[in-house]
């Protein structure tokens, strides 16, 4: 039986009729076509599918649809305000903080839910704040550059 | 592949209840998700209505009450928990443990209710509870039931909750003065669920005789449990590195590791031991301080 | 212009890098075509077993299913990347009469859905007879072991012998000689996109397959096989790939099972592995034992080394007989053995098929060779750093009989640790810094694919507007090679790097390149690239020499967009101005430059080498055993840098994946079934895991290389396991030779030291 779900991506008010079993993340990639979002493991321990929900980082793949009904979500598809790009993806493109980028949403993503706690955080707040995001790659020292050149005010969010 | 389900997401504690009543037969609770999920997916439960309690506003606090302790709702999230104000004296180590539990998104997430209901032996809160001699409440249609955290958890991934029971509320009994509590947890990788756990809470009195000592284990037996053995060897002593030294291996022979793909039971021993004396003279440290 | 360089060396965005931190990127595992099915495959349970039968017809009738294949719909070959050796070609895929491991596919299901597709393969039927089987190398090797593949003696797939000098002479003038052994275990690649492909094959009879993969070029030769069709016939694209380390190279089941689905109902089809399929049923890191016997004479020179590897195999040969061959090569680096000898073997088993992986062979040989060149040192009362200066290799140095190396940095990489070692001073109780040595290839020279093209090529275009369009078959899976490329392009033909434009990748619009392994892309494409921007430079250039004018004495060069007289830079045209006229004047046709590169006269192995030296300070907690990692300090040499932030990225992931198969990752089996699949269960380090890093660049000029540029690569990934054993000894004193060097095995071995030294009392 599919149910209704409301809910807001990106500032934009979706309606739609979803099986229960349905997974936020299948939402944002199969009906919604916002693949930024990835999935590395299905299983919640990866962090490629992070997005932030209600201002709180969160593994898409680890919350049902239904559960996020009401709920506003921002994938990485939000996060540049229109061509302008967010602070955190110039400090990533700037440090070269992302690789094969399949964990750079995911990764962008616990960053801004960190932002959202701690505007200026340390560098013991990062690593902490993206323990939970696998990046096979970079290492993670790049990606904690990239977050300490934001904390510390580097770029500037443009209004 | 999650097998299709029921969907119900009830706002109230009591169209919760009455939901869990009504089917009885094969319902399964969902909070925060973060474990139920995985479970799912695996196939391992395939139910046939699921309760979603998360948007059970009620079930989501943090109250303090200087002389009867803390209460948390059961829809706390351990992000909550983690960052709470209420997290002062020998309840800060509630939110130590909870900084080593999982990562940001599990926490910003998941529940404490949902994580001792799961009744993994290798939690986290379950064995600082079981130190800091919490209760739970239990409520159904019939009314609600208050019960030793030692006796909710009973075997692997099985609690004592009856069917058409949920969990609505962890209590914290106020700690004496000169009380200090301590967890820590061995892994191999920062966010890893515990190889081994243990927490502890002493309480000393003015000449520093320990007065009472909880001490509980956490991934050393089929559930958390409490090390009495060490316990007695430490309470009405004057504590010293010796007795500490003993203890560690009073509570490493009455634990009942099991050997796995993260360590084999001789090393888990190990670790009891030298967690459980390491644990201790930290949180008596604390007491002294506090 | 008074740097020598306008473009390489510069801290640049990536060429990929909005659409990768936008999310914009479509990675494989994205792509959605229209009327496209979902494909899931069946696989075998058994660790060895007949298929007795296979009833699909369930699953065919199942409402949403379009297609069901096996064994049956394929043209009954096997596949193998080592086209030369047909007899190691011993994969069908799908498999007809005998599955060899828990992971073996057996069928495949196309349909509307992913969740129907995984029904529908409830809905098989296959009917198997376990058959006895085996699960380690020195199992199989033995008499009476059950037999992986019919046929092949003792399990043996492959040997090898390396052997210069006269070994057993040798050991006879040494003063100290040791003999130890080691085990290195298996690693899995973890990318963290699983394996995947969208294949579509259409009603005229092509195909078209994107694949995750990093060598477009072996998956579509490979799948024309395979599939009984004409190369050309198919196409495969490379979209951005979400990580390869070696797992990605041969053709795998998804891109098999898209492609054969697809050819079967002319419909496209996905199939994205499961994280569960990734860890069992792909490829893995070469497990190997090693015996090893080094000697030395009392002054530190080391006379001699023999050694033998008995690599677990697992089911299939992909790209092990190679691992085999390079772990055998590299136990002899970075040092001059004058004689030595190794042989190696590789063992089937009915485990999964382990393969390449990040260093080859090469980070397990390290393991073993840092130790043990430390535990002799050690035995002759001589410092570590200095027994590696006495032996180490030097510039212009030939391995005997296979390489000859030309650009070497080690000694000054020795130094610069030995510097940073000694500013360390004192260290607290149970700390530690171990050291280890390394080298690596840029590009195997290697051609057991039996290519007919050069290694490498590449083709530059020239627009009317002085924009350049690269073409090459090199594949980024995010090592960062199509920004590489694109500087190598932009510097030797004097333009900007935004004036390029790479397309890489795509089998049917660049030119063939054996793709992303054993460091090639750098110095192999990137000659080729280079060569390719020469071409067009030229043609520019005898253009603008005409139209300006000048004494055919001068010489014309580009940079930053000018043609100027090189040695009278201020007589400039404009580049952009000059092609817009040349293709004018030449009836408009294009500029088109064309490169190609081959190694030709390189030894065996590889046309160049790189160098360092890695020290790792490590915390142990003498209680537990649990070592922590401090920090990481690598001086290295890699020959110009192309792309510093690229370099630096390489390191630090480097020491992410290598740190990891020395602490935590393992696979660990019970009879022959991987007991952690899941990402819940295998631990990799993570960001509160991951140590400090320290980057030393040596400055060396490699001959060969495009700039004087090699590898920074894999080569990082070598010396991680071994400086960290080397550590662990230098802190509480115990030798761990197995990995991963677990908290429990530093306990247990803690223990044994002071049980030993309380008896010796
Ligand atoms: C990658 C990962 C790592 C983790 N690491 C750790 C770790 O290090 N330490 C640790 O302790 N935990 C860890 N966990 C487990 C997780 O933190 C908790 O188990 C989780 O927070 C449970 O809370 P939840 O609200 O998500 O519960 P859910 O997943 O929704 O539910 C869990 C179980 O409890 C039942 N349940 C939930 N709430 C109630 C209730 N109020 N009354 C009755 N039954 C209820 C559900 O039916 C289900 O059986 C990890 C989980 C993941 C995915
Ligand atoms: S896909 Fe959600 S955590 Fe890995
Ligand atoms: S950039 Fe590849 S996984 Fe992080």
């Amino acid at each position: 039986m599919l149910k209704e779900l409301k809910l807001t991506i990106n500032g934009q008010p979706y309606e739609l009729s979803i099986h229960p079993r349905t997974l936020l993340v299948e939402v944002l990639r199969e009906q919604l076509g916002l693949t930024g979002t990835k999935r590395g493991c299905n299983e919640g321990a990866c962090g490629a599918c992070t997005v932030v929900m209600n201002g709180k980082s969160v593994k898409s793949c680890s919350v049902l649809a239904l559960s996020a009904n009401g709920a506003e979500i921002t994938t990485v598809e939000g996060l540049a305000k229109g061509a302008e790009l967010h602070p955190l993806q110039k400090a990533f493109l700037d440090y070269g903080a992302y690789q094969c980028g399949f964990c750079t949403a995911g990764m962008l993503m616990s960053c801004k839910g960190l932002l959202n706690m701690f505007p200026n955080p340390t560098s013991d707040q990062i690593r902490d704040g993206i323990d939970g995001n696998i990046c096979r790659c970079t290492g993670y020292n790049s990606i904690i550059r990239a977050v300490e050149a934001v904390s510390r005010g580097d770029y500037k969010e443009t209004k | 592949m999650i097998k299709d389900f029921e969907y119900f997401g009830p706002k109230t504690l009591n169209e919760a209840l009455v939901l869990l009543d009504k089917y009885r037969d094969d319902y399964k609770i969902i909070a925060g998700g973060q474990s139920l999920i995985i479970l799912l997916r695996q196939g391992l439960l395939q139910p046939e209505n699921v309760i979603d309690i998360y948007g059970i506003k009620e079930l989501d606090y943090i109250k303090s009450d200087g002389k009867k302790g803390l209460k948390i709702g059961a829809l706390t999230t351990h992000r909550e928990i983690e960052y709470s104000d209420l997290m002062k004296g020998s309840f800060k180590v509630l939110s130590e443990m909870e900084h080593l539990l999982s990562t940001p998104q599990t926490r910003n997430r998941g529940t404490i209710g949902g994580n001792i209901s799961h009744g993994d032996p290798a939690g986290d809160p379950a064995p600082v509870l079981m130190a800091l001699g919490a209760n739970v409440k239990l409520a159904s249609v019939a009314g609600e039931r208050i019960l030793d955290m030692e006796k909710f958890s009973v075997d692997y991934f099985e609690t004592a909750m009856e069917h058409g029971e949920m969990l609505v509320e962890i209590e914290l009994p106020a700690p004496p003065p000169h009380t200090g509590a301590a967890y820590t947890k061995f892994n191999i990788i920062a966010s890893d669920m515990a190889t081994v756990s243990v927490a502890s809470c002493v309480t000393l009195a003015a000449d520093d005789t320990c007065t009472d000592v909880r001490i509980a284990l956490g991934a050393a037996a089929p559930r958390p449990m409490r090390a009495k053995a060490a316990e007695a060897i430490l309470k009405g002593k004057k504590i010293t590195d010796a007795l500490l030294k003993k203890a560690g291996q009073a509570a490493s022979e009455e634990a009942e590791p099991v050997s796995d793909i993260s360590a084999s039971e001789e090393y888990r021993r190990e670790l009891v031991k030298v967690l459980t004396a390491r644990v201790t003279k930290e949180a008596m440290s604390r007491a002294k301080a506090g | 212009m008074s740097e020598k360089y306008s473009v390489i060396g510069k801290n640049v965005h990536r060429v990929d890098g909005t659409e990768k931190v936008t999310g914009t990127a479509k990675y494989t595992f994205d792509i959605v075509l229209p009327n496209m099915l979902y494909g899931k495959i069946l696989r075998s349970p058994y660790t060895s077993a007949k298929i007795v039968s296979i009833d699909t017809s369930k699953a065919e009738k199942m409402e949403g299913v379009y297609a069901v294949v096996t064994a049956k719909d394929t043209i009954h070959k096997k596949q193998g990347i080592w086209r030369r050796f047909p007899e190691l070609c011993d994969e069908e895929i799908l498999c007809s009469t005998k599955v060899r491991y828990i992971g073996d596919p057996v069928a495949a299901v196309a349909a509307i859905d992913e969740y129907t597709a995984e029904e529908a393969l409830n809905l098989i039927e296959v009917e198997y007879e376990p058959l006895p089987a085996v699960y380690s190398q020195l199992e199989a090797i033995k008499e009476d072991a059950p037999q992986v593949h019919d046929g092949v003696e003792l399990n043996i797939n492959v040997t090898r012998h390396i052997e210069w000098g006269d070994v057993d002479e040798a050991f006879k003038e040494c003063d100290v000689i040791r003999e130890d052994h080691f085990v290195c275990s298996s690693q899995a690649h973890m990318c963290m996109e699983t394996h995947c492909a969208a294949a579509s094959y259409s009603y005229d009879g092509k195909l078209t397959v994107w694949a995750s993969t990093q060598a477009s070029y072996y998956t579509q030769v490979l799948l024309a096989g395979m599939l009984g069709m004409r190369e050309g016939d198919i196409r495969v694209i490379k979209p951005p790939v979400g990580g390869g380390f070696g797992g990605k190279f041969e053709l795998d089941s998804a891109q098999f099972c898209a492609a054969l689905l697809s050819k079967k109902i002319c419909r496209p089809v996905r199939i994205v592995l499961t994280r569960e399929e990734e860890f069992t049923a792909t490829k893995r890191r070469t497990p190997i034992v090693y015996t090893s016997r080094i000697g030395a004479k009392k002054d530190g020179t080391i006379l001699a080394k023999e050694i033998r590897g008995i690599t677990d195999g697992g089911a299939y040969t992909g790209m092990g007989a190679t691992a085999l061959y390079l772990t055998g090569f590299f136990s002899s680096f970075p040092y001059k053995y004058p004689n030595y000898r190794y042989d190696g073997y590789r063992a089937y088993t009915n485990t999964e098929p382990t393969s390449a992986m990040r260093g080859f062979g090469a980070p397990q040989a390290v393991f073993v060779g840092e130790q043990q060149i430390d535990l002799i040192a050690k035995d002759l009362g001589i410092d570590p750093i200095e027994i590696r200066r006495i032996n180490g290799m030097v510039p212009n140095y030939e391995v005997p009989g296979q390489a000859f190396i030309q650009s070497c940095g080690l000694h000054q990489c020795l130094d610069k640790i030995d510097n940073y070692i000694k500013g360390r001073g004192k260290l607290p109780a149970n700390r530690g810094i171990g050291v280890a040595a390394y080298g690596f290839m840029s590009g195997g020279i290697f051609n057991w694919f039996d290519t007919p093209y050069a290694f490498s090529s590449a083709i530059v275009k020239l627009s009317i507007d002085g924009k350049v369009d690269l073409f090459t078959g090199a594949c980024d899976i995010g090592q960062g090679s199509d920004t590489t490329l694109s500087m190598i392009t932009a510097e030797e033909l004097g333009v900007k790097l935004s004036d390029i434009r790479i397309h890489a990748a795509d089998t049917a619009i660049c030119p063939a390149d054996l793709g992303a392994w054993g460091s090639r892309e750098t110095l192999m494409n990137g000659n080729a690239c280079k060569m390719a921007a020469a071409d067009a430079k030229r043609q520019i250039i005898e253009f603008a020499a005409a139209k300006m004018g000048v004494n055919i004495v001068h010489d014309l060069d580009i940079r930053d967009g000018w043609i100027y007289l090189a040695d009278r830079p201020e007589r400039k045209v404009s580049y952009y101005d000059i092609v817009r006229e040349a293709i004018r004047g030449r009836d408009g046709e294009t500029i088109i430059g064309r490169g190609h590169y081959t190694p030709h006269r390189k030894g065996m192995i590889s046309p160049a080498y790189s160098f360092g030296v890695q020290a790792v300070e490590v915390d142990v907690d003498p209680e537990t055993g649990k070592m922590k990692l401090i920090n990481v300090v690598t001086a290295h040499e890699s020959g110009t840098v192309i792309n510093p932030i690229g370099i630096t990225g390489q390191l630090e992931g480097a020491i992410m994946m290598a740190g990891g198969y020395a602490l935590c990752e393992d696979q660990p089996m019970d009879q022959g079934k991987i007991l952690n699949p899941s990402l819940a269960d295998y631990k990799v380090i993570r960001s509160l895991d991951m140590p400090k890093t320290e980057i030393i660049e040596v400055d060396t000029y490699e001959p060969e290389g495009p700039f004087g540029a090699k590898e920074a690569g894999e080569g990082l990934t070598n010396p991680t396991a071994g400086a960290i054993a080397n550590a662990v000894r230098n802190a509480v004193g115990v030798t761990i030779t197995s990995l991963p060097i677990t908290p429990e095995k530093i306990f247990m071995a803690m223990q044994e030291k002071k049980a030993k030294e309380k008896k010796a009392k």
